[in-house]
């Protein structure tokens, strides 16, 4: 106050200055919004430009191929990533496969999709109730299950280990249906279908019927409504829906390295990773780089196209009802459909899974071939994991690590996600709501195995203060946490939009300080969704892989990382155990999450 | 109760301007109304009173104690102006009951639980919704949740209350009922009310004072008579009053217009100058009979090109002079659609305003003359 009376009533600039300031300051949101800012630079921005330096930087062991001191500036691992003789192996190859698995897998899923949508939305069909639920289950469960239920099945000579059911029923599945392009796409494209599904039967649903009726009432037939009413302004939950897949196709990791790997079919995720294996750092940050810019140009594509298609609105308020076309004989036809979807998609591999984990001997359904050993038992007669599933520590030290690392860093994301939210709606100082919503935005244009390399590149060695953390929990639990901002952040953001501003604008009227507005209006009211905004990224990280990947090391592995270490032990019976108890907790978790929220989380199912 | 006193108040958003050189004073116990189009910087100026925005440049007291001048560095906090402020949304807080609604401010105020329940209690009870005192928000009707955000604020017995259109979204009925609330409150209770409303009729039925506003100005402040009778410029005439006022522009060949214009400009030079003269609906009479007119009043032919009963009312439309006039009555029209007839107007109806839109206050003079 000393200070404002000495400058009392001249009005100068510094008095104004101290205004600003102190009406920035008044509260403390400013304040936290700097601190959150800076946390997220150190956690989003650095670990980045670490990865890209290191793409352009001599790294440790390579002074004599670069020709320069380690931290030099160098074009070697460039080159040798786009240009050099191995290029074609390493970074071509690779991105043909990734492209050419990614748009396969959006065609068969817009073909499988589109119409279960249709389906399910807008026709008589039987039990669409129950199918519009149970068409999403596949992408509720990791998508690497269904690559090890493949391998259960289709596993030939080719590779060591327990025989897949063909095999041992005498019939030799060949390689390229065994392995690599064909059962990767054939698998994404069931995992990505309900997507589809979800994107465009939602917006199926809110379709103003007022505009059929309109080219009805014209004389227009249901074909040409279809195509030239319809389908048009489907184009952008199209669009949004195509994007999305694609962007989730580059980062895929779990299904290219367990189908891909036997037959060397490698696309950029899993070159990546095997960069890194090799410690090629340099090459990897080259990957990684070229990664995260597919990433950020799909996105860009995405939000101009999405742009160009918001012009018309399809969403009517009366006319949004849910008219039903008749199927008539075909009605049962279209039940058959959805019916054998859902058993190829869900039913049959769960099945095969849970099958591979009771029977010593693959499809050999005689009686005395089921045992409970590789869940319980004990003494067995194997090389190693002598003991069922159940009984390995090894199991629970993982299923604990996983408990722990997913659920803290998800608290504390969710936590964080509502206080940006916060900041971004009441602060006072624009640019940094802006930068706020932009930083914490950014790990969605970045695929999560790059974005691991990239926080292995920084926190593999002590830098300043900041120990090595690699090795550590720690690694996993920031790196979660950063991954998960996008959705911890629009979802605080979206539930602080809609609370509005005038509920805590009444309590401060009413005259409530900023902390007792906090912890009496805005967290009681936003209970729900801080809820919802733990649970939703708990439940994808339970099932992540390619983040964890790169960053586990034996004694931090969670329960995804655990069973990929058996899958390459060839373990199968106990992989497969585990990851059918990582499906049954995400799927679990994401039905108790509706039931506790009384909303229908498919639809936020973002990883 | 203390008064209100804005000086050259500004307010901007980066390169826009919301409010700017706002000078306004409201007085103790008064019932202040800010009326304008959406935009005008009404609600921008009441939630810098409740310090929810902060000021530009000028100053802001309440009473005799600056709350807000960014030239001496002064802000008091919202929560520390003891205001009251109903939401045009309600704001209800969703989670708590209405009893607990009610009693928020008295419990931030450290008021003991027996008294804090008994002055609740009496709040419920004067506005009618004591009943649902165990209820939350959403389970009461538009019009309830009206009066819960009304009787929250009254709890804690406010020295200023502001209110930004608290009743447009209750319909019409309603709206009514809660007017009379409003005012029978404001009597009971002596506070100084501030009311933000775009409904002029809601400014005219419960205002003391209003001050009308557009693009981040005051254009005229004054009784409710003032802004309808004497509107200081077009913009207030356009704006107050449905059907809206007729405005005729000096340069037009219409015989009331030149008429008034040669009557002005006879007795007073200046006012011969462009500029436009308006008539509210009301103030138009129409003559089937040349002979019947009135000496002292401004007449043309016209003819009649569409009537439009409103339920007690009529709005006739009038051709004059190559124009629509609308004239508003009471009375059923004995005319019908294409009838040629003579419309009149009392000098003492006639606006005059200047070819920048403001009043001519030198025309009222010389306007009351020749009712006289």
């Amino acid at each position: 106050m000393t200070v404002a009376s000495a400058l009392a009533g001249q009005g100068g600039r510094a008095t104004r200055l101290l205004y600003r300031l102190r009406i920035a300051m008044r509260e403390p949101t400013t304040l936290i919004g700097v601190v959150m800012a800076l946390l997220f630079a150190y956690l989003i921005i650095v670990p980045i430009v670490s990865i890209l330096l290191d793409a352009v930087q001599t790294q440790f062991g390579d002074e004599r191929r670069t020709a320069t001191e380690v931290g030099g500036w160098t074009g070697y691992y460039l080159h040798r990533t786009f240009a050099s003789p191995i290029a074609r192996d390493m970074f071509w190859e690779p991105l043909w496969n990734t492209l050419s698995v990614a748009f396969s897998t959006i065609a068969i899923s817009i073909v499988l999709g589109g119409s279960l949508a249709w389906l399910v939305s807008r026709t008589d069909m039987f039990g669409r109730r129950w199918f519009a639920t149970a068409l999403i289950v596949p992408y509720m469960l990791p998508a690497w299950t269904f690559a090890l239920a493949w391998t259960t099945l289709f596993k030939n000579r080719t590779v060591g280990g327990q025989q897949g059911w063909l095999e041992s029923l005498g019939v030799s599945p060949p390689d390229w249906l065994a392995y690599g392009r064909v059962p990767i796409t054939i698998i994404l494209a069931l995992h990505y279908t309900p997507f589809i599904i979800l994107l465009f039967g939602s917006a199926l649903r809110r379709f103003d019927s007022q505009l059929e009726d309109s080219a009805r009432i014209l004389g227009a037939g249901r074909g040409r409504i279809a195509l030239s009413i319809i389908l048009p302004l489907m184009k952008p939950a199209l669009i949004s829906a195509v994007v999305l897949i694609f962007a989730k196709c580059l980062g895929e990791f779990g299904v290219a390295y367990v189908l891909g790997l036997p037959v060397k079919f490698d696309v950029l995720a899993t070159s990546l990773y095997r960069n890194i294996g090799s410690r090629q750092t340099g090459v990897a940050g080259v990957l990684a780089g070229a990664i995260m810019l597919l990433g950020i140009l799909t996105l860009l594509v995405d939000a101009y196209l999405v742009r160009e298609a918001r012009r018309y609105v399809t969403v009517g308020s009366k006319g949004s009802m849910n008219r039903q076309s008749r199927l008539g004989p075909w009605r049962l036809a279209a039940t058959g459909y959805a019916g054998i979807f859902f058993l190829v998609a869900v039913g049959l591999p769960l099945l095969t899974l849970f099958l591979s984990t009771v029977m010593r001997v693959p499809a050999r359904f005689t009686w005395e071939n089921f045992t409970l050993d590789f869940w319980i038992g004990r003494n067995l007669d194997t090389v190693a994991l002598r003991q069922g599933i159940l009984l390995t520590p090894d199991f629970w030290a993982a299923a604990w690590n996983t408990l722990w690392i997913v659920g803290s860093a998800s608290v504390v994301s969710g936590l964080l996600g509502l206080l940006v939210g916060y900041t971004v709606v009441r602060t006072p100082f624009r640019p940094l709501g802006s930068f706020l919503r932009q930083v914490t935005f950014f790990p969605y244009l970045v695929p999560g195995i790059a974005f691991a390399a990239a926080y292995l590149s920084l926190f593999a060695v002590a830098r300043g203060p900041v120990p090595a953390l690699y090795g550590t929990m720690w690694i996993l639990i920031l790196a979660l946490i950063a991954d998960q901002m996008p959705y911890a952040s629009r979802a605080g953001l979206s539930a602080m939009m809609q609370l509005g501003k005038e509920p805590e604008e009444a309590a401060q009227v009413a005259g409530s300080g900023w902390f007792h507005r906090m912890t009496r209006i805005v967290i009681p009211i936003q209970k729900s969704s801080l809820v919802t905004g733990v649970l939703l990224p708990f439940i994808s990280g339970i099932k992540g892989l390619s983040l964890f990947v790169i960053l586990a090391v034996p004694s931090t592995d969670v329960l995804t990382t655990y069973s990929l270490r058996l899958v390459d032990y060839h373990y199968t019976q106990a992989a497969n155990a585990v990851v059918l108890m990582v499906a049954g907790l995400a799927y679990f978790g994401t039905v108790a999450a509706q039931k506790l929220t009384k909303t229908n989380l498919a639809e936020g199912l973002g990883g | 109760m203390p008064g209100i006193t804005l000086r050259d108040v500004q307010k901007s958003y980066g390169g826009y301007t919301a409010v700017t050189g706002l000078d306004l004073e409201v007085r103790d116990g008064e019932f202040l109304c800010l009326l304008g189009p959406s935009g005008c910087g009404k609600t921008t100026t009441l939630r810098m009173i409740a310090g929810l925005e902060n000021l530009t440049g000028g100053s802001l007291a309440v009473g005799d104690r600056v709350v807000d001048c960014p030239d001496r560095a002064t802000f008091v906090a919202p929560e520390k102006r003891g205001m009251g402020l109903v939401f045009q949304s309600y704001a209800l807080w969703p989670h708590l009951t209405i009893e607990d609604n009610v009693g928020f401010g008295l419990k931030l105020r450290k008021v003991g639980r027996a008294e804090r329940k008994k002055r609740t209690q009496e709040v419920m009870e004067a506005l009618g919704i004591a009943k649902y005192a165990g209820r939350y928000p959403s389970q009461l009707s538009g019009g309830q949740q009206q009066r819960v955000a009304l009787a929250r604020m009254l709890a804690v017995n406010p020295s200023v209350l502001l209110l930004d259109e608290p009743l447009s979204n209750l319909d019409a009925r309603l709206r009514l009922e809660m007017r009379a609330e409003l005012k029978r409150i404001h009597e009971s209770f002596k506070t100084t009310i501030v009311f933000v409303t775009h409904d002029q009729w809601e400014a005219m039925t419960l205002a003391d004072t209003i001050a009308v506003m557009n693009e981040g100005t005051l254009q005229q402040l004054g009784t409710p008579d003032d802004i309808y009778e004497r509107p200081a410029n077009r913009f207030v005439a356009e704006f107050v009053g449905s059907p809206p006022i007729n405005i005729l522009e000096f340069g037009m060949e219409d015989e009331l217009v030149q008429g008034a214009r040669r009557y002005l400009g006879q007795r007073h030079p200046q006012i011969s100058g462009a500029g436009s003269i308006g008539i509210r609906p009301e103030s138009i009479r129409i003559e089937t009979d040349k002979a019947a007119l009135r000496e002292a009043d401004f007449s043309a032919p016209a003819k009649v090109s569409g009537i439009l009963p409103t339920g007690g009312s009529w709005i006739v439309e009038l051709e004059t002079g190559g124009r629509a006039m609308f004239m508003n009555t009471h009375v059923a029209p004995r005319v019908s659609v294409g009838d040629r007839l003579w419309l009149q107007v009392p000098a003492r109806a006639l606006n005059v305003f200047d070819a920048r839109g403001v009043r001519v206050a030198a025309a009222d003079e010389v306007l009351s003359h020749a009712a006289a």
